[in-house]
């Protein structure tokens, strides 16, 4: 199994108008990786998902999805999917809804089953029509896993959920990983991909900024944070020693008292840059020493990238 | 698929709105017109209780398919529920063939109710007449499902209430269902398929056989609503 693609876009562009939602798209999905897609709204995720689900059609490049065309991969129903606009069919009882699915499925579950796995078997025989937002999600997640799928596909599936719901659907989505299935979920919330996934891809503008580990991202942007103040009492300041310090990505310097400086610095090499400091004779009060969260990391990578866009 | 095809009908008959426009109105609307008419004839010598219990048959049967596949599809279409069912192994075209079966499902106790009012009120046929005529009344109504399909695709909910009455309206105003159409008036009838639908009706007055006319122009119609359903199905399938 190892070595074989799930999913593959290449070189994969889309527009809708004068918009270009995906832009020169590659990317290649292994079997059994937990894999989360950030980005802002508006960055293409949606778009991506659509493309890889077959709803649309790229205008340049290829996706593919197990080897052939994605419509062949849902009909032999390898594919689970929960898109965020997903609306549900009205009339009818949950039960019922969660039966349709396991029975169009090629390789359906049964439905009991089904509805225990997705945590709804208290709500089988409610009005689809009757459920509350976070109800509704669930429902969406249960059609996702009505059969044995090889991978399944999220679009912002917490949207709506309350924190206990969201902890629940998470160990559930464990277990449907820990089974072997190749997962990929778009999120906004950044720890849900930063605590779940074991990849995650940044989409900015259409294009895939960044592609690693969430420790890699996070190295990527300059992984920790150093703060402290230098006060003129303990000797003279010099920034040149600051800038000397390893691993350096950003370098901060205020004052907001007379004869204090605050300085803060972002890097990749924390434990160098705090020897740094005493060996250069300097004196920091205050120190700390914090790690950057996904979130920060995520800021700052799509950052540079309206950066570097804007310069060229 | 059986069980899509299933699920529709069910939930057709389980919404209420739907059954009270569908079957309850048209009935209450035949005891209104016969006795307006205080069983007496229509304009051409035909009793008012059998006219009526046609037109009121058809009314409520083209009432049931253009409001069950027209506005149903639009708002599903809208709600994702489409774009779902296009991630699943079913085919494209069986949800739009659950649809039309829901509609044939309703309109048949649409049609049956307002046939049991006219027996209970007087009209005598026999039982091939009342057979061949539920199952010509039953067929015709597949046109207006077509109809209400490709409705159906062509605009999004808040647009399609409003067409759907109109177009519901005015063919029903000039096609017969609520007084007869004479004279120059059946120049432009001839063109509108719910007049068609009411003339299939004509072989249960005596001396008279199936209007093949009819039957001819409303499988004309069939063809053009298939045509621009199937059209407006694919341009939809590609944008979404």
């Amino acid at each position: 199994m190892s070595g074989e693609e799930v999913a593959a876009f290449r070189q994969v562009s889309k527009s809708y108008g004068r918009v270009r939602a995906v832009s020169g798209l590659d990317l290649v999905l292994r079997p059994g990786e937990t894999v989360a897609l950030l980005g802002p709204n508006g960055a293409g995720k949606s778009s991506s998902l659509d493309l890889l689900l077959g709803l649309r059609e790229p205008d340049q490049g290829s996706v593919t999805l197990f080897g052939g065309a994605p419509r062949a991969a849902i009909e032999a129903g390898r594919v689970g999917a929960m898109l965020q606009s997903g609306g549900l069919m009205t009339d009818v009882l949950v039960r019922e809804l969660v039966q349709l699915a396991c029975d169009v499925h090629p390789r359906g579950h049964r439905p009991a089953d089904v509805l225990r796995n997705a945590g709804i078997e208290e709500i089988a025989d409610r009005r689809v029509d009757k459920l509350s937002g976070g109800q509704e999600q669930r429902v969406r997640f249960a059609l996702a896993v009505a059969g044995a799928n090889d991978l399944i596909v999220l679009d912002e599936p917490t949207t709506g959920m309350d924190v206990s719901v969201r902890q629940q659907f998470w160990a559930t989505m464990r277990a449907q990983a820990d089974a072997g299935r190749t997962v990929l979920f778009a999120t906004h919330y950044l720890e849900e991909a930063d605590s779940i996934a074991d990849r995650v891809l940044v989409l900015h503008r259409g294009r895939l900024i960044a592609d690693g580990t969430s420790a890699e991202i996070k190295a990527k942007a300059g992984a920790r944070r150093i703060s402290f103040e230098l006060h003129a009492a303990d000797g003279p300041f010099e920034e040149a020693a600051l800038r000397a310090l390893p691993g350096v990505v950003s370098l901060e310097v205020g004052g907001h008292a007379a004869g204090v400086r605050t300085v803060r610095i972002r890097s990749t090499d924390a434990d160098g840059d705090v020897a740094g400091l005493y060996r250069a004779g300097l004196y920091p009060r205050g120190l700390e020493v914090g790690s950057l969260g996904l979130e920060q990391a995520f800021l700052t990578i799509t950052e540079e990238h309206d950066a570097e866009e804007s310069a060229r | 698929m059986i069980t899509l095809i299933r699920l529709e009908i069910l939930r057709s008959l389980r919404n209420r709105r739907y059954l009270f426009f569908t079957v309850l109105y048209p009935a209450l609307m035949y005891f209104f017109f016969v006795s307006i008419y205080k069983g007496g004839s229509v304009a051409g010598g035909v009793s008012a209780k059998s006219y009526f219990m046609v037109s009121m048959a058809t009314f409520g049967a083209v009432g049931a398919v253009l409001t069950g596949s027209a506005q149903r599809i639009s708002l599903e279409r809208k709600s994702g529920w489409v774009r779902q069912l296009r991630l699943t192994a079913l085919p494209g075209r069986a949800y739009t063939l659950a649809k039309i079966a829901a509609c044939a499902a309703t309109t048949l106790p649409a049609i049956a109710v307002v046939f049991a009012l006219g027996a209970v009120e007087g009209v005598r046929l026999g039982a091939g007449q009342w057979l061949g005529l539920l199952a010509v009344l039953w067929l015709g109504s597949f046109v207006f499902a077509a109809l209400g399909v490709a409705l159906g695709y062509a605009a999004e909910p808040s647009a399609v209430q409003p067409i759907v009455m109109i177009v519901y309206m005015l063919m029903a105003a000039f096609g017969g269902t609520w007084y007869p159409i004479s004279g120059s008036m059946r120049n432009f009838a001839r063109f509108n398929p719910v007049y068609l639908y009411n003339q299939l009706a004509g072989f249960i007055h005596p001396g008279n056989a199936l209007d093949t006319a009819a039957a001819a122009g409303l499988a004309g119609f069939l063809v053009v609503f298939v045509a621009a359903a199937a059209f407006l199905y694919r341009k939809d399938t590609r944008q979404a």
